[in-house]
């Protein structure tokens, strides 16, 4: 499933959509980003509370498929900008991180 | 990251890269101020202060082998997060001072971590480099100096295993002390 079509079935607000061709291949999450360095892997989907511009250049490094903003918080104008120019899909939803993973656990991404 | 001592070896690590020769850290444990503040000062190759301004960009690093950079970013972040905040101060060919301060009782500062393993990995990796270590609070002080300890040894290698290990129980007993104590 590609990032546009996930991020439709699950209802989430695209802030940044300019590569959603890639495919989804799994799913981290996490707020420490030390931590998501090292556990999250290449065309995972990223759902985290965290906006800092630091994010996007986790997902860059990582080559993540996207970054999931959830309950709802403020992302910084300066991290929408540079996910823009690195082709970095970035979506939000009000819902919690646990809601996600139980409705991307339904889409059938295991 | 979850431990502040990570972030220390982090930013020694990076004295190290820089040529350093002698690195001090600081940590002022302050409860009656509600401050943590670190400070890691070198005496490495020093930086532009055009290569200060950008340090905490994360898409701005000195490696060739990925094109981002997030220690100095993460931390940064991790200060703003608990209403401090990091500044850096930097010569070229004298050195750099990295100052960074936390709201002690900030629910979100993350703990100071082992900062005696921290201090045993960096004598571990840097050969040439001196190492004096330095924990306030508000009772007192401990000084960790890598001189002082190379004089004791008499000639015996500080990065022989059973001396780093020592060091880090050292290290360690000497912070519970004076953490107890306040």
């Amino acid at each position: 499933m590609n990032c546009i079509e996930f991020a439709e079935k699950l209802h989430l607000t695209p802030l940044c959509e300019k590569d959603g061709e890639i495919e989804i291949e799994g799913v981290y999450i996490g707020d420490l980003l030390s931590i998501v360095m090292s556990k999250a892997k290449k065309n995972y989907a990223w759902i985290t509370i965290q906006t800092h511009i630091n994010i996007v250049a986790v997902a860059e490094l990582l080559e993540l498929a996207c970054i999931i903003v959830v309950e709802n918080m403020e992302v910084d104008d300066d991290t929408l900008l540079k996910a823009k120019e690195l082709k970095i899909p970035v979506f939000k939803t009000s819902e919690s991180a646990y809601q996600m993973a139980c409705r991307i656990y339904e889409l059938g991404i295991k | 990251m979850k431990e502040i001592s990570m972030h220390i070896l982090d930013i020694t690590m990076n004295s190290i890269k820089a040529d350093a020769t002698l690195v001090e850290i600081k940590i002022e444990d302050s409860i009656k101020n509600n401050w943590l503040k670190i400070t890691v000062t070198d005496n490495g190759r020093g930086m532009s202060e055009e290569v200060i301004e950008r340090v905490t960009n994360p898409f701005f690093t000195t490696r060739t082998t990925r094109k981002v950079g997030l220690g100095l970013p993460m931390l940064k972040e991790a200060c703003e997060r608990c209403g401090g905040y990091l500044k850096i101060e930097s010569e070229l060919g004298k050195g750099t001072k990295v100052f960074c301060c936390f709201e002690r009782d900030n629910i979100d500062r993350a703990p100071l971590g082992n900062v005696g393993e921290t201090i045993m990995t960096i004598i571990n990796s840097g050969n040439n480099v001196e190492l004096i270590y330095i924990h306030k609070t508000d009772e007192g002080e401990f000084v960790f100096d890598t001189k002082e300890v190379k004089k004791i040894l008499e000639g015996m290698d500080i990065n022989d295993m059973n001396v780093l290990l020592w060091i880090k129980e050292y290290i360690n007993e000497n912070i519970k002390n004076l953490v107890n104590n306040q």
